[in-house]
């Protein structure tokens, strides 16, 4: 079938298709690219890890890291946040699970362990190489306002922190 | 077959459930019956009392503020600390294995050591007495 502009059902489907499949690809592209981390189930690890701060997300850190913190929970930081065996055990596993290099890493949490040392072991997410990037253009100033008051504050501007979302979207920084 | 499972999981369910979810009152008890009689008037002044033998906090009250029914903010972190008091906020003092390892890390770093089974005591029934 031909018509007089020259469009074939051939032609017509491969542009529906064209279309259709970028369309998808639009659609999904920012999702993957959200900042967005897997977080441990269950109500174990926001008990455990979020009752004194953000329950931070795993994949902010490499495996190292976190069996490092978990081997030094009688003083963690300064505090003592030890726990029960049965949590300690679960939390560990879920945080090897979720790792910045754990096998199912996304491209960010790969980017993140890409720029730590693999014979470096931080503690605070705030010292690795990708948080500071992130936060360069944040004015001193800022991080001194009161309802956010240290670095590690993450929930006081990513509200949904403790979902392991860091979206620029969903950042609301507090006037004061 | 599957609703006799599912039953039997309702049943373990509930068993379970009670077994965690004590009454605050529930809890002090099992306090006084290893430590004898509670003061809320000792526990008051443990609460806002400040020392010298923890590394983080001088007290109670740098964290859980003055009045136990307001929000709180962790000296460090400053994240967000619901109320202490049941009163304020109800799942406070409902879980015994919550009530003592909050016991076991604050007051080590509070005080530098552990509390007594007489000072927990006390510190709830100043808890359950806010009104």
């Amino acid at each position: 079938m031909k018509t007089a502009s020259g469009i074939t059902w051939k032609n017509l489907l491969t542009l529906i298709l064209a279309v259709g499949g970028t369309t998808l690809l639009i659609a999904q592209a920012p999702a993957n690219d959200e900042a967005v981390f897997p977080m441990p189930t269950g109500k174990t690890y926001l008990n455990e890890c979020g009752s004194c701060h953000t329950a931070y997300a795993p994949g902010l850190l490499p495996a190292r890291s976190w069996r490092k913190m978990m081997g030094e929970l009688g003083n963690h930081f300064g505090e003592d946040a030890s726990l029960e065996e049965p949590q300690q055990l679960e939390i560990m596993k879920a945080l090897e699970n979720l790792a910045a290099d754990s096998a199912q890493a996304s491209m960010r949490m790969r980017r993140i362990n890409s720029a730590i040392p693999t014979n470096a072991a931080p503690q605070r997410i705030t010292e690795t190489g990708y948080f500071k990037y992130m936060h360069d253009e944040v004015r001193p100033s800022i991080w001194k306002r009161k309802k956010i008051g240290t670095l590690a504050n993450c929930i006081a501007c990513h509200s949904r922190a403790n979902e392991g979302r860091y979206g620029e979207r969903e950042i609301r920084i507090p006037q004061q | 077959m599957i609703k006799r499972v599912l039953l039997l999981m309702l049943v373990v369910g509930m068993v379970a459930g009670t077994a965690q979810a004590e009454s605050p009152q529930q809890i002090l008890d099992g306090l006084v019956a290893q430590a004898g009689p509670a003061s809320a008037a000792r526990g008051e002044k443990l609460f806002r009392g400040k020392f010298s033998g923890g590394k983080n906090a001088d007290s109670c009250t740098a964290c859980h503020t003055n009045n136990a029914k307001a929000v709180g903010s962790h000296v460090k972190t400053n994240k967000v600390i619901d109320p202490l008091a049941p009163v304020a906020q109800k799942d406070r003092f409902t879980d015994p294995a919550k009530v003592e390892k909050w016991f076991k890390r604050n007051c080590n770093d509070v005080l530098g050591r552990a509390c007594s089974a007489q000072e927990k005591a006390d510190f709830t029934a100043y808890m359950i007495s806010i009104k």
